[in-house]
């Protein structure tokens, strides 16, 4: 075994898993925000995983440019660390936010082979899948890898009390498998982006 | 094509994709084939960091 894939191979035992949740909306009033804070909570709770909410309303990502000439830092690093993303995505007229492709262009190199899924919200019945449908050919170019689980959160506006306390626990059983699925991907990719070459 | 190194860790990095960044106001490494800069992804093994970097082939 040569030195670099038996260093990798310790390294990946000890590194958690890092899988960041994006909030996917800047708007006053967004009830994604508690899907958001209710998503990093579950991620939190499993073993090896850790991750952060980000909230793109806190980036101070110019709007008169775009792509990598206004990568902010602080989510550039994050982005690198990760091994997955969640991306928490209201429906907006049958359309996932601007803002949320204007802050994912800012990244690149920092997506490539790392998996990432998609929670859907939306105040109708359909759980954001117009919005997911439209975001998935962006996330592939972005050079992300998609599971085939998402989260629907329908009606979110009956979904959650004022607080943000979740108050249909279904919604617990339907996440389990979408973690499920994201952290497996994002085990095989990370073996695979350090050890298994291209040629 | 040489092995890169990762600057912190020291060890050899894993190639394991090409990408095409269309985004790269560099000139000079645009591959007319594909109309941007085609880039190599190594991570490295160690501490998981990806770097890229312009493909050999299209220098």
């Amino acid at each position: 075994m040569e030195r670099s894939q038996a260093v990798g191979e310790q390294h990946m035992e000890l590194r958690k898993l890092f899988i960041p949740v994006i909030l996917g909306t800047t708007r006053k009033g967004r009830m994604s925000e508690h899907v958001a804070k209710f998503v990093t909570a579950e991620f939190a709770k499993r073993e090896g995983v850790e991750t952060q909410l980000i909230d793109i309303r806190d980036l101070p990502i110019p709007i008169d440019d775009a792509g990598q000439n206004i990568r902010y830092p602080a989510f550039s690093e994050a982005a690198m660390r990760a091994d997955a993303f969640v991306i928490v995505c209201p429906e907006y007229n049958h359309g996932y936010p601007g803002m949320l492709k204007h802050v994912l262009d800012t990244n690149l190199k920092e997506y490539i082979h790392k998996a990432v899924g998609i929670v859907g919200v939306s105040a109708g019945p359909f759980g954001g899948t117009r919005a997911i449908q439209d975001l998935l050919p962006v996330l592939r170019e972005l050079g992300l890898v998609t599971i085939f689980w998402d989260g629907n959160f329908s009606s979110v506006q009956s979904a959650f009390d004022e607080s943000g306390n979740l108050l249909d626990q279904a919604y617990v059983r339907r996440l389990d498998k979408f973690m499920k699925e994201l952290i497996w991907m994002a085990k095989v990719l990370r073996h695979g982006r350090e050890n298994i070459s291209l040629e | 094509m040489s092995k890169m190194i990762c600057p912190d860790c020291g060890i050899e990095m894993n190639y394991h994709a090409d990408k095409v960044d269309y985004n790269i106001s560099d000139s000079e490494h645009i591959d007319p084939d594909f109309g941007g800069v085609l880039e190599e992804a190594h991570t490295c093994p160690g501490c998981g960091k990806t770097h890229t970097r312009a493909l050999e082939k299209s220098l």
